[in-house]
C-alpha cells in the first residue's frame, strides 16, 4: 500500500464528483444559514408587531405552514442527488461514542442485608436488598488487608476494572461499587453483584443424577460464548472452576469471580504461574510457564467438561507434581511430537517421563480420555480431547468450541428455558464451605517441582473402564 | 468499545468546578498545570511508560470535577494517583520509590526537573534540603499516600478505565497512508506531542471529547505544522469527528502551549515553575484579598483558622450538594 505511486489522494473522477457534491453541500449549508437569518429577521419583526392584529397575521404567513415547506425542502433535494449517484457520499452518518460519566461511590447504606451466603477467597458475599427499588442483589466485600503497605489489592481493583468493563450474558454484572458511610477512610469496598441462586459446584455435589448430556451442551455452550467475550475483549480469566460458575433459575450460566482475571495484551506479557486452582491448572502451568494465553483457560473449561459430565472434578491432585502426575495419567506423557519445545518450559527439564518405548500397553502415553469417558459421543470424546491437549497451541479457542460439531450433533443443547431449577440455598441457607482447593494466593512462591519421577503413572491403569458402555438416560 | 471510549464529564460537573471553594479559575488552571507538569516529571523519574503517565494525568483530571481542589496537597494527590495508575499496570511501583522522586521533585533547590529551561536557575540553598528522605519522611509520606489512594478510588467510583488517544493516531496515521511517506517521523511524532500537551489543558480536553476526536485534531494540527499534504475532502469525517468539534479540539490544542507559559509567569505571585502548594494558593488568595483573606487583615492568627475552618466547611457542603444533585 505504501509503495503505490500514486497518491491515494491524487484527483481523479470520484474526487471531482465528492468535491461537486460537497460544493453543493456548502451551498445548500449557507442557503439554509440565509434562510435562518431571514427566518429570525421575520420573527424578530413578528414580535415587534405583535401588538397589531395585522402583524399577527403577517407573522402566521411567514412563521407557519411555509417554513415547515422551507425546512423540508432541502432534504429532499439531498436525497434526490444521493440517488442519483452513490449513496455512501451523502451526508456523513458519523458514529456517536459513549463512555459514561464518572462520579462519586454510593454508599452501602442503599442496600439492605438479607443474609450471608460464602466467605471466597477474595472476600464475603452476602445476599442484600437495594432500598430504592427492592431490587436483590449479591454484595461481595473485599478483604482489605490493614496491615498491607502496599494499599488496596491489585486484584480487587482488577476484578472491579474487568467487570465494569464487561457486558455479556454470561458474564456475571456488575452493578456498582459501593463504599462505607465514611468516605474519608475508606474500610470497607462492596462490589454489587446480580444475584444468581446457584453455582455450579454446589449443583453438582447435590444432584442425584449427572446432567442430561442435552444439558451439558447447554452449560458448555453458555460457559464457551461467556469466554470467547471475554478472550475477545483480550481478558484471561485465569480461575475458571465450577465453584465461580453461577446458574440461576432460567438455566443461564455466569462466569463469576474475577479476582485472577487481567487484561493481556499480543504478544503475551510476561505473567505470573501462579494462577488457576490447582485441580483446573493447564500443565504448561504446573512445568513454570510465564508467558501464556487464552490457553490456560481453556484448559480449565476441558476440566468443567469433565466435572459436568461425572460430578466430580476430574483432576484431583494433591499438590502441583501429583496434579501433573494425573494430567499426564489421562492425557499422555508428552514427547516432542505430541508438546514440541515443552521441554524448555522451566520445571520440564528435570522431569523423568517413562520412555515411550516401553510402553506398549493400548492408550498408555496417549490420551486416556476416551476410555475414561466412555458413553460421550466421538464428537465429544474429541472436543474433550482436543481441550485437555497438552500442547497449549493445539487446544481450541473458545469461538473454534463454539463451532464444534459435538454443538450441532443430536442431542441438540437443551433450551435454557426448559432447564431443571434446584432448590436455592444462596437464598436462604448459608452456603457450604467447599473442599475444593483455592486458587493461589499473590505473593506466594511457585512450587519447584525439582526432579519428579513420573515413570510409574500407568501402573493403575488396568482399573479404568474400557470401550463403549451405554446409557438409558440419553436425552 | 471499552478500549476506545473514556467516561466524559457531565456539564454539571463542569460547572461545579466554579463554585469549589470559591477558588478563582486562573489559580484552579494554574495549580491544574503545575500539577500535571509534577505528574508527568515524576512518570519519567520513575521509568513509567508514557501510557501510564498520561492516564495518571486523565484520572487526575476527572477527580479534581468530583472533589474540591483544596481538600489534599497537590503533590500527595499526583504521587497517589501514579502509584494507582502503575499499581494496576504491569510496572507497579513501589511507595517508598514514589517517596523518593517526590521528595526530589518538590525540593525547591535540587528540583530543576520541570522548571522551564528560560527562567534563572533557582537560588543557591541556604542550608542543603536535598538530602533523601528520612525514615519519618518516608512513613508520613505513606501515610498519607494509602488513605487518599483509597479517597480516590471511591470519588471514581473505582473507575480507573483511561483510553488514551495516543494508539489511534498512530493507527489513523496508517490509514491515511503516511507510513512509508519519507516524511512520517516528524508527523507522528508532531501529533503525539499534541496529545500529551493536551493533557495540560485547562479546557479538560480528554473530559470533554473522545479519544477519536482528540487523535484527529492532533493529526490535523501536525499535519499543519509539518506541511504534510492531507486529503482534500474532509477526511476526518472518516473518522467520525465533526468538523465543529475538530475545529474546537484544533483551537484548543494549539492554545495550550502560549497559555502556560501565561500562567507560569501571572497566575501566582513569586512561582516560578517548580510546584505549587496549598500553601502558595492560600497565600495568594489572602494577597488577592479573597476567600481566606478576605476582612480578615486586622484578625490575626485564630480569625484565620476559623475562617479556614469554615471555608472548608463551606467547600464540604458544596461537594456534598453536587453530590445530591
Amino acid at each position: 500500500m505504501a509503495s503505490k505511486a500514486k497518491s491515494r489522494w491524487a484527483d481523479d473522477e470520484a474526487d471531482a464528483a465528492l468535491e461537486a457534491q460537497l460544493k453543493r453541500e456548502k451551498e445548500e449549508k449557507k442557503r439554509l444559514k440565509a434562510e435562518k437569518a431571514r427566518k429570525l429577521e421575520a420573527e424578530r419583526q413578528a414580535r415587534e408587531a405583535a401588538a397589531t392584529a395585522a402583524a399577527q397575521q403577517e407573522a402566521d404567513s411567514t412563521n407557519g405552514p411555509p417554513a415547515k415547506r422551507r425546512r423540508i425542502s432541502p432534504n429532499r433535494e439531498t436525497s434526490q442527488t444521493a440517488e442519483g449517484r452513490d449513496a455512501s457520499n451523502d451526508a456523513p452518518k458519523l458514529l456517536r461514542f459513549e463512555g459514561g460519566a464518572f462520579g462519586r461511590c454510593r454508599s452501602v447504606e442503599n442496600y439492605d442485608k438479607l443474609n450471608d451466603i460464602e466467605e471466597g477467597a477474595y472476600g464475603w458475599v452476602s445476599r442484600a436488598k437495594e432500598i430504592a427499588t427492592g431490587k436483590v442483589v449479591a454484595l461481595k466485600r473485599l478483604k482489605i488487608d490493614p496491615k498491607d503497605r502496599s494499599g488496596l489489592p491489585v486484584t480487587g481493583l482488577r476484578e472491579i476494572q474487568i467487570l465494569k468493563d464487561c457486558d455479556h450474558r454470561n458474564v456475571v454484572k456488575l452493578q456498582e461499587v459501593v463504599v462505607g458511610e465514611d468516605t474519608s477512610r475508606i474500610e470497607n469496598i462492596f462490589l454489587v453483584l446480580e444475584f444468581v441462586e446457584h453455582d455450579l459446584k454446589s449443583i453438582l455435589e447435590d444432584m442425584p443424577e449427572p446432567f442430561l448430556a442435552s444439558e451439558v451442551k447447554t452449560l458448555l455452550q453458555q460457559l464457551a460464548s461467556g469466554v470467547a467475550y471475554l478472550h475477545d475483549n483480550w481478558i484471561l480469566h485465569r480461575d475458571l472452576k465450577t465453584s465461580n460458575l453461577l446458574l440461576n433459575n432460567r438455566g443461564q450460566l455466569k462466569i463469576a469471580d474475577f479476582g485472577m482475571a487481567r487484561y493481556v495484551g499480543d504478544p503475551p506479557p510476561q505473567l505470573t504461574q501462579l494462577v488457576v486452582t490447582l485441580w483446573y491448572r493447564a500443565p504448561e502451568l504446573l512445568l513454570g510457564a510465564t508467558r501464556y494465553g487464552p490457553a490456560i483457560d481453556m484448559w480449565s473449561v476441558g476440566c468443567i467438561f469433565g466435572e459436568l459430565l461425572t460430578r466430580e472434578p476430574l483432576l484431583q491432585g494433591r499438590n502441583e507434581a501429583d496434579e501433573l502426575a494425573k494430567i499426564f495419567e489421562l492425557c499422555g506423557v508428552p514427547t516432542e511430537d505430541t508438546w514440541p519445545g515443552f521441554r524448555r518450559l522451566p520445571n520440564a527439564r528435570a522431569l523423568r517421563l517413562p520412555p515411550s518405548a516401553s510402553s506398549k500397553t493400548p492408550g498408555a502415553g496417549g490420551s486416556a480420555v476416551r476410555a475414561r469417558f466412555p458413553l460421550l459421543t466421538a464428537a465429544g470424546a474429541a472436543l474433550l480431547g482436543s481441550l485437555l491437549s497438552l500442547d497449549p497451541d493445539r487446544r481450541p479457542g473458545a469461538r473454534e468450541m463454539l463451532a464444534h460439531e459435538y454443538f450441532r450433533q443430536d442431542p441438540k443443547p437443551k433450551q435454557e428455558a426448559m432447564f431443571p431449577t434446584f432448590p436455592s440455598k444462596a437464598g436462604q441457607e448459608r452456603r457450604r464451605r467447599r473442599e475444593t482447593p483455592n486458587a493461589p494466593a499473590r505473593g506466594q512462591r511457585a512450587a519447584d517441582l525439582g526432579a519428579v519421577d513420573f515413570s510409574g503413572i500407568f501402573s493403575g491403569r488396568e482399573k479404568e473402564e474400557r470401550g463403549g458402555g451405554f446409557s438409558l438416560r440419553m436425552v | 468499545m471499552a478500549h476506545m471510549t473514556n467516561p466524559l464529564a457531565t456539564p454539571e460537573q463542569l460547572f461545579q468546578r466554579r463554585s469549589f471553594g470559591a477558588l478563582p479559575m486562573d489559580l484552579q488552571d494554574a495549580v491544574f498545570f503545575a500539577t500535571q507538569c509534577l505528574t508527568q516529571a515524576a512518570g519519567i523519574l520513575l521509568e513509567l511508560p508514557q501510557s501510564i503517565t498520561a492516564q495518571a494525568n486523565v484520572l487526575l483530571a476527572r477527580y479534581w470535577l468530583v472533589e474540591p481542589m483544596m481538600s489534599h496537597e497537590f503533590s500527595d494527590v499526583s504521587a497517589a494517583i501514579l502509584y494507582l495508575t502503575a499499581k494496576c499496570s504491569d510496572l507497579p511501583r513501589s511507595p517508598r520509590d514514589l517517596c523518593l522522586v517526590y521528595t526530589h521533585l518538590l525540593s525547591r533547590t535540587s528540583s530543576t526537573f520541570f522548571r522551564p529551561a528560560h527562567l534563572p536557575p533557582p537560588p543557591p540553598p541556604l542550608s542543603p534540603s536535598n538530602q533523601p528522605p528520612t525514615q519519618a519522611d518516608y512513613a508520613a509520606f505513606h501515610a498519607r499516600l494509602l488513605p487518599l489512594e483509597a479517597h480516590i478510588l471511591a470519588s471514581l467510583s473505582f473507575n480507573t478505565h483511561v483510553a488514551l488517544p495516543h494508539p489511534l493516531a498512530v493507527t489513523y496515521l496508517q490509514a491515511l497512508d503516511f507510513f512509508g511517506q519519507p516524511r512520517r517521523g516528524p508527523l507522528a511524532r508532531r501529533a503525539l506531542a499534541y496529545l500529551n500537551t493536551a493533557l495540560l489543558s485547562p479546557q479538560l480536553l480528554y473530559l470533554t471529547s473522545q479519544p477519536h476526536a482528540l487523535a484527529v485534531a492532533a493529526l490535523y494540527n501536525a499535519a499543519r505544522d509539518v506541511g504534510a499534504r492531507m486529503p482534500a475532502c474532509d477526511w476526518w469525517e472518516v473518522f467520525d469527528v465533526e468538523r465543529e468539534e475538530l475545529g474546537f479540539l484544533v483551537v484548543g490544542m494549539r492554545s495550550v502551549d502560549g497559555w502556560g507559559r501565561k500562567i507560569r509567569a501571572e497566575a501566582i505571585e513569586g512561582w516560578e515553575g517548580g510546584m505549587v502548594t496549598r500553601e502558595d494558593v492560600e497565600r495568594e488568595l489572602r494577597r488577592r484579598g479573597i476567600g481566606v483573606g478576605a476582612g480578615n487583615e486586622n484578625g490575626g492568627g485564630l480569625g484565620d483558622a476559623e475562617e479556614e475552618m469554615a471555608r472548608r466547611m463551606d467547600e464540604k457542603m458544596a461537594a456534598m450538594e453536587a453530590g445530591a444533585a
